[in-house]
């Protein structure tokens, strides 16, 4: 009973920051100074073409209006049409959002596997030399710029050693029958690795400290005493129980983390020219393409927005005393 | 009596000054890591404040060889520390300019929001009620603005300005401090000695900004040096990404001159390494510093 | 028979000022199906010689001698490997806090079922039905088998505690205040389902506590630790009605209910430091009774005419000085 309410308050709270999200993009967009528009016409255009793109995005009538307009044709997913791309947003914006998605899961992924079994075996081996010598690289990889990361990692391996395309997600040419069938070829693949590689030698650093730390504070635990004095094993005692409670905020970490990559990528899709949501977003700003900018910026929100909130149910989902709360 | 009296707060205050360095030096010796930390901070600040002395050339100025043509691409270690850029600029002196930039960016913008970020969550905390309902949403709205494209966002609407940076921060980053204040000042006003100035007719002011306040302050410290360090890697995404100002030297426009004039693939290491390296350092000492910081507030931490 | 002898048992800590000798030299047995009541201020030592008992202590204490002899085998010269096959199969634990003892992230069924597979060699299936059975035994209804541990109230854990720690039918319990947590109604029941099981088992037990009543109420014997050293032990009634060390008459003294009434009187004054323990009788600086030959010798653990041990230069005056403690202004510094 109590959780379900919980969850109702969260997922109004959610749909509250999106909505108020997008109302401020609204107000950024349209209340800048001069027209939305003025940076796109140029004096090629006749009037007659002026006028008919000053209807199309409502520019004629009230502000008021305007928003209205805005708001329901979010709600029917129209985002308008992309300047650059002749084509609606919303097709242009979600062929990035899959190459974004397939480098910020393959680089979680791999970030988080390596960064768990790292933190729990600084935790294991606290106080020796591992421990020493492992956590200022971790706090050095954690305080790198992620693009210059990636700008290292690709003079490495993409230019000095040649191992590695040197950017893009496809090579140019090759043609696939399906979107499911270029992101699963081996090709997509070979272009990933790079700059996945580079994201996760930056993402790495948060689950591993985390994990260390949780690990640590639950190693004091009395449960896992007890556990000793039950006899267990050292595998039950670590893995069983200290890593099982320590493992609920790297967990929340995680699907908080897909919310920030989506937007943080944003950089490292640049170095590596990954057309991603980012490097959209950078370059639909940059030629003030601004339908596909806002609705780059609100796909990027709405994806980090939902991350939140799957986060924190995914805590209480995770935690009995949160998910399994009264009864006493 | 005026004079004992005196002479007593002096040393008073002698003393208080030695009981400080004598903590200052046993912070030295019990954390090395937050010693550090403030070294790398002064080494910067030296470095930012005697740019014009120490750089070699002006980093903007195209240098030319005794032959009148363009000193492009030299080598690091001969009449160029660092070599020069492909238009013949000195990287040496850009790279200390470059710490002129980001320690203004990183120190106003991790003041803006720390003090943001304590005047809401000390608020939120003491009044609580309606006051703390709203600002609590209001921090949930920001928590749901994905920050580097939010500043992106912001700079193509903005004259471009490393301020953008500093307005970005301040209006997206402010929430974490405030949560952090708020939980602390919810505990520390159930505390005696704030009853005790409640029942003493103390104002409401005066217990939030002499009683309460205080208490809090280290906290935020913590959250400044490690917004010192996010404000650094913000502004050099943002100019990596050609956001920034043109006419400022900065460590990300030069990664983004040596991106773009394919350094990367010409092996060009000296160009990319350095600029990327000094703003590990001074995040690193941002770490450092917020690490020792709360090794001293929260014992429990250390063994 | 005798279960568990403890011989001189030495257990030191490091700390940031040097070795604390936690426990000096405690020295007591526990005959079978007994119960144990060991019983001394919080810092006596009597939970690092639980906890020493069972093997399981901090990084930073060890034991630095003497011996624990159970069912004529030495513990303490045992490999880790042969410890642990022995640590809930014979020797099992209950905790203070079963809050903190219990993961909070499995069900209290799951927890009780892990002990029955991974030490008692049982399949899933009759270990969940062995936890049942167990529930049942201590009181609790067998759908809270599937509750968390947050779900129970303090008086419940405690007997899920009870029921965890008699899985596998071990020979030994180590009751570490097993009801300090609880109230005092609460507390008498846990300890009369503790008793009875106690009794139909056959169970031998160590009952740590600060509380003599405690003591008084579950204990067929009582050891009294101070500062890290037994100081009386021997049957709970003649301890009781007849101590013989000051120390034992004054915490008597101090539990005004188990006399029925009278007044509440704490001993003043401080244990000494462990670090630095004195070579004399370490109750010396508190006692009423104190000479100037108590500050120079210690004292050994020796017999006295109620048949109890205990360690006291002056346990031939005891009936006399037993008046004169009954007495508040006795304890009372001027």
């Amino acid at each position: 009973m109590q959780g379900s309410s919980r969850l109702v308050g969260r997922l109004v709270l959610t749909l509250f920051v999106l909505w108020t999200v997008a109302t401020i993009l609204f107000l950024i967009f349209r209340l800048a100074p001069g027209s939305p528009l003025a940076a796109f016409v140029t004096p090629t255009f006749t009037a007659e073409q002026q006028e008919s793109l000053t209807r199309q995005f409502g520019l004629d009538r009230s502000l008021f209006q305007q928003y209205l307009l805005y708001m329901s044709n979010l709600l029917q997913g129209n985002l308008g049409e992309s300047f650059f791309y002749k084509r609606p947003v919303a097709e242009v914006v979600m062929t990035a959002f899959g190459n974004t998605i397939a480098l910020t899961l393959g680089s979680l992924l791999v970030a988080y596997a390596f960064g768990v079994v790292m933190g729990a075996v600084f935790a294991w081996k606290r106080g020796t030399w591992i421990e020493g010598a492992g956590i200022p690289v971790v706090l050095v990889t954690r305080a790198a710029p992620e693009f210059w990361l990636g700008m290292v990692v690709l003079a490495i391996f993409a230019f000095s050693l040649g191992w590695f395309p040197g950017g893009g997600a496809n090579s140019a040419g090759l043609t696939f029958s399906s979107e499911w069938a270029r992101i699963f070829s081996l090709d997509f693949l070979r272009h990933l690795i790079l700059p996945a590689f580079a994201l996760a030698l930056y993402l790495q650093g948060l689950p591993l400290l985390l994990m260390r730390t949780n690990m640590l504070e639950v190693m004091q635990e009395d449960f896992v005493t007890m556990a000793r004095m039950k006899g267990l094993s050292n595998w039950a005692i670590v893995m069983r129980h200290a890593a099982r409670n320590a493992l609920l905020p790297v967990a929340t970490a995680f699907a908080l983390g897909i919310g920030q990559s989506v937007g943080g990528n944003v950089v490292v899709e640049t170095v590596f020219s990954w057309p991603g949501l980012g490097r959209m977003l950078v370059e639909a700003v940059a030629s003030s393409d601004y339908p596909l900018a806002q609705g780059a910026f609100l796909l990027i929100t709405t994806v980090l927005v939902t991350m939140n909130f799957v986060a924190d149910m995914l805590y209480s989902l995770l935690d009995p005393r949160i998910a399994h709360a009264g009864h006493r | 009596m005026r004079a004992i009296a005196e002479t007593r707060a002096v040393r008073g205050t002698r003393r208080s000054f030695l009981v400080g360095l004598g903590r200052a030096f046993d912070l030295v010796r019990r954390d090395p890591f937050a010693t550090a930390g403030i070294l790398i901070y002064a080494v910067f600040l030296f470095v930012a404040i005697f740019a014009d002395q120490l750089a070699t050339h002006d980093p903007h100025q195209i240098l030319y060889r005794a032959n009148r043509r363009v000193a492009s691409n030299l080598p690091p270690f001969g009449d160029h520390i660092l070599g020069t850029t492909n238009l013949g600029r000195d990287i040496y002196s850009q790279l200390i300019y470059g710490a002129r930039s980001a320690l203004l960016v990183g120190i106003s913008a991790a003041f803006a929001v720390v003090l943001i970020g304590t005047l809401v969550g000390l608020v939120a905390g003491f009044f609580r009620g309606w006051v703390d309902m709203v600002i609590m949403r209001v921090a949930d709205v920001a928590l749901g603005i994905p920050f580097l494209p939010f500043v992106i966002v912001l700079s193509s609407f903005l004259e471009p300005s490393m301020w953008n940076v500093v307005i970005g921060m301040a209006l997206v980053v402010w929430p974490s401090t405030s949560r952090v204040i708020r939980s602390q000042v919810l505990s520390l006003r159930e505390r005696t000695f704030v009853e005790a100035a409640r029942v003493t007719g103390c104002s409401q002011a005066r217990i939030l900004f002499v009683h309460i306040a205080p208490n809090v302050l280290p906290l935020s410290f913590v959250y400044g040096s490690i917004a010192i360090g996010w404000a650094i890697l913000t502004e050099a995404s943002v100019s990596f990404l050609g956001f920034g100002p043109g006419n400022t030297v900065s460590w990300g426009s030069m990664l983004q001159n040596a991106y773009v004039s394919q350094a990367l693939s010409r092996g060009w290491y000296h160009w990319f390494v350095p600029p990327g390296i000094c703003i590990i350092l001074v995040v690193v000492a941002g770490f450092f510093v917020s690490r020792g910081f709360e090794e001293v507030l929260f014992p429990k931490l250390r063994d | 028979m005798t279960v568990l002898s403890v011989q001189d048992l030495q257990v030191h800590y490091r700390t940031s000022r040097g070795v604390a000798q936690a426990v000096r030299g405690a020295t007591f047995d526990v005959p079978e199906g007994q119960v144990v009541g060991v019983v001394g201020e919080s810092g006596c030592g009597k939970t690092t010689l639980a906890r020493a008992i069972m093997g399981v202590m901090p990084k930073t204490a060890h034991t630095a001698g003497g011996k624990l002899v159970f069912q004529g085998t030495d513990l303490l010269s045992l490999s880790p490997r042969e410890l642990a096959s022995k640590r809930w199969r014979e020797i099992a634990f209950i905790p203070q806090s079963a809050m903190n003892s219990l993961d909070p992230v499995y069900r209290v069924g799951t927890q009780i079922a892990e002990v029955l597979v991974d030490r008692g060699g049982m399949d899933r299936k009759s270990a969940m039905r062995r936890a049942a059975e167990l529930f049942d035994m201590v009181g609790l209804d067998v759908v809270r088998l599937r509750d968390f541990p947050h779900q129970y109230s303090g008086g419940m854990r405690q007997r899920a505690a009870i029921a965890l720690a008699l899985a596998l039918e071990p020979k030994l319990v180590i009751a570490d205040e097993p009801v300090t947590a609880l109230d005092v109604i609460i507390q008498r029941q846990v300890l009369d389902t503790f008793k009875d099981l106690q009794k139909r088992l056959g169970l031998s037990v160590i009952l740590i506590t600060h509380d003599i009543s405690v003591v008084a109420y579950a204990s067929d014997r009582v050891v009294v630790m101070y500062a890290g050293e037994v100081i009386e032990s021997g049957t709970t009634r003649e301890v009781l009605q007849r101590p013989f060390h000051p120390y034992t008459m004054g915490l008597y003294k101090a539990f005004p209910e188990l006399h029925g009434g009278g007044t509440l009187v704490p001993i003043e004054g401080t244990p000494p430091d462990l670090i630095d323990p004195p070579p004399a009788c370490s109750f010396a600086e508190r006692c009423p009774f104190v000479e100037a030959a108590c500050r120079e010798m210690k004292p050994a653990l020796a017999p006295v005419a109620s048949g109890s041990l205990a360690a006291c230069r002056r346990s031939p005056e005891a009936d006399r000085l037993r008046v004169l403690a009954g007495e508040a202004s006795t304890w009372l510094r001027s």
